[in-house]
């Protein structure tokens, strides 16, 4: 405080601020900023054989995208699919979340480190676990099997993608609930009940809605690691699974196709401006 | 108020007890509320006060015992079938609901159609005289404002029972005071049967037609506010409600009493043994002052110690013997000054001298 006020006058009128801001929007400029211009540029590039990029200006690469089904099918399957685990996410993550919520003392600090132990040990390592247990001769089918039930197949294709990124992305689910459920009061949710309303009936029109900026943050949240991930997919899917993050390792690593990577990359930055633009619609609306 | 010569009692609390493991948080309560009564729980913090009311609600569980209102019982129905309106201490109006919405919940939920119940909680709203703000968000409101929604939403559904849970605390004096009359007429309009917890005496004994005075879960004084000030059943009634001196006596085997060291009398008999003896402050007087005429039972020297000047009384410290009394007295102009170090005497009379068994508490 002291500092402050022997600043000249001048700083402190937001001039000091902007010097704070400085250094973090610097690292921000060339460590974000410029390499997705960079990205930008490069899918309006020509890419040869072998991974070279010609530094000439052409349409081919977006063209291209938008005219292959292959590619439009690609963005429609990873958008969907990315939802649908999102969806899922949620479901199994909100009563946990709520619990924790309503949990107190030592209990609450012992479930919190449980829910989120798994984000201490890596995607790639919690991936290898679940391709453990959802082989065809994992723990999982033969149990299915040992019931007398047909044997799913749930590995190596897109239920097993879709069991494995859900399990994953609960620990982030759950902390997003619990960051957004700041507005839900024990006493409103005894008001509703005291005023007539049914357990359910208190959920759907008390709790549901004062808990929907925790479940925009958390659907936010979840669905950009979705359309993002590509570890979970490319060792659960085995290479028959075929998504927006995925294909743009194949494309950059694989086959070597920087501008087409590139214009695959932003087009996921798309859809991210287009979550994002959702959120904060629903934002706007809930206050 | 419809208060006939019998009254019909309306809700009534049998043999309820609370335990949390090995602990009796409330061992055995039973209370008979008359209809269009206005009952306060009156205790300090931790004496059970909270804990009956949600029990009341069926927001708390008892251990044991029945809940009966209107001679149906209770105890086993769920919270959204009790037809009661609550009133919460911080309010708990819901947030994403406007000040219309949040009254109309109530009515909502008991498939009130929607034309009926926009009107009712209208004329709700207007009985708060918030009409102006029904299309405000809670948040927008100031904490009386909030108290006046969250009364007219409880009164809106016409319950059976009102349920006050420390209604006035986050509110300011002046609006307290303000506010205590408001509820007060509204629940004498409607007729309803009210229960009111508080651990503010004051609150207790203006708005209220009877007062509950707990303590660790127990009834220790049931009356009227008059009952309960003048005459205290318990040491422990007369120390929390109203201000009071507080002398260490005995009894002696010819049932003469003694304290202060000498001998006083009272209007209450006790047991031979150790006695306390309460006299209000108000009501002990400086002997000799000029106009005072009043006959005094008790007599009793001392110095003063102490003196405040409060505006409308002065508050005097004085020392007797090994005791400390407080004597209250209303400023009057012709009064003769008297100072620290001054010898007085005091006088009470023995309807004021109130002795309780013990010494202990």
């Amino acid at each position: 405080m002291s500092a402050a006020a022997t600043l000249p006058r001048q700083w402190r009128n937001g001039e000091l601020a902007v010097m704070l801001l400085l250094p973090i929007a610097l690292i921000n400029a060339i460590g974000f900023i410029l390499p997705v211009l960079n990205l930008a540029r490069y899918s309006f590039n020509k890419s040869r054989i072998g991974g070279g990029i010609e530094n000439v200006f052409t349409w081919d690469n977006w063209a291209g995208l938008l005219s292959d089904p292959f590619y439009l099918e690609l963005v429609f399957n990873s958008v969907w699919i990315s939802l649908a685990i999102t969806l899922t996410t949620l479901v199994v993550s909100y009563p946990i979340a709520l619990y924790l919520h309503r949990s107190t003392g030592s209990w609450r600090t012992f479930l919190t480190v449980l829910v989120i132990s798994p984000l201490l040990t890596s995607a790639v390592v919690r991936t290898y676990g679940w391709i453990a247990i959802l082989v065809d001769d994992g723990p999982v089918v033969s149990a299915i099997k040992a019931v007398g039930l047909p044997a799913p197949s749930l590995m190596f294709n897109i239920k097993g993608v879709f069991i494995g990124l859900t399990e994953i992305l609960m620990p982030y689910m759950i902390l997003a609930l619990m960051a957004g459920f700041g507005r839900l009061d024990p006493r409103v949710e005894e008001a509703a009940r005291t005023l007539g309303a049914t357990p359910s009936r208190t959920f759907l029109k008390v709790i549901l809605p004062l808990t929907l900026p925790g479940i925009a943050l958390g659907c936010l949240l979840c669905f950009v690691l979705a359309v993002s991930s590509f570890i979970t997919p490319k060792l659960m899917g085995g290479g028959r699974v075929f998504l927006l993050a995925t294909e743009i390792y194949d494309q950059a690593i694989v086959t070597l196709n920087w501008p087409l990577a590139s214009t695959l990359s932003i087009l996921v930055l798309i859809v991210f401006g287009a979550a994002l633009w959702a959120y904060s619609a629903v934002l706007r609306r809930l206050d | 108020m419809p208060v006939s010569s019998a009254p019909e009692e309306h809700l009534r609390l049998q043999n309820i007890g609370v335990s949390f493991g090995n602990v009796n948080v409330i061992p055995s309560l039973d209370l008979s509320v008359r209809k269009g009564e206005m009952v306060a729980f009156l205790g300090p913090s931790g004496c059970g006060k909270t804990t009956t009311l949600r029990i009341i609600a069926g927001l708390n569980t008892p251990s044991r015992g029945h809940i009966v209102v209107g001679g149906r019982d209770i105890t086993r129905l769920p919270i959204h079938d009790r037809d009661i309106g609550m009133v919460f201490q911080s309010y708990a109006l819901f947030p994403h609901m406007n000040v219309s919405r949040n009254v109309q919940f109530g009515l909502q939920m008991r498939n009130v159609s929607g034309r009926e119940a926009e009107e009712r909680a209208g004329r709700a709203l207007e009985m708060v005289q918030l009409s102006h703000l029904a299309h405000r968000k809670p948040k927008e409101l100031s904490g009386g404002q909030q108290q006046r929604v969250a009364l007219a939403r409880a009164l809106v559904i016409q319950p059976s029972i009102l349920l006050l849970d420390e209604p006035l605390s986050n509110l300011d004096a002046k609006l307290r005071d303000e506010m205590r009359v408001q509820i007060r007429a509204l629940q004498q309009e409607s007729g309803i049967t009210a229960v009111f917890v508080t651990h503010d005496q004051v609150e207790a004994l203006s708005m209220c037609d009877r007062v509950v005075v707990m303590r660790n879960g127990h009834v220790e004084q049931f009356g009227t506010p008059t009952e309960v000030y003048e005459r205290p059943a318990t040491a422990f009634v007369a120390n929390f409600v109203g201000r009071t001196n507080k002398l260490k006596g005995k009894i002696g085997s010819d049932g003469v009493l003694s304290a202060a060291g000498q001998q006083l009398h009272s209007a209450t008999t006790v047991a031979p043994g150790a006695v306390e003896v309460l006299v209000r402050p108000h009501r002990i007087h400086l002997q000799g002052q000029a106009g005072d005429t009043r006959e005094a039972d008790n007599k009793v020297k001392g110095t003063v110690s102490g003196l405040t000047f409060v505006g409308d009384l002065v508050q005097y410290g004085v020392r007797v013997g090994d005791d400390e009394i407080v004597v209250e007295e209303a400023t009057r102009r012709e009064r003769r000054p008297v100072g620290v170090g001054d010898s007085v005497v005091l006088g009470w009379s023995a309807e004021d001298t109130l002795v309780y068994p013990g010494g202990g508490q």
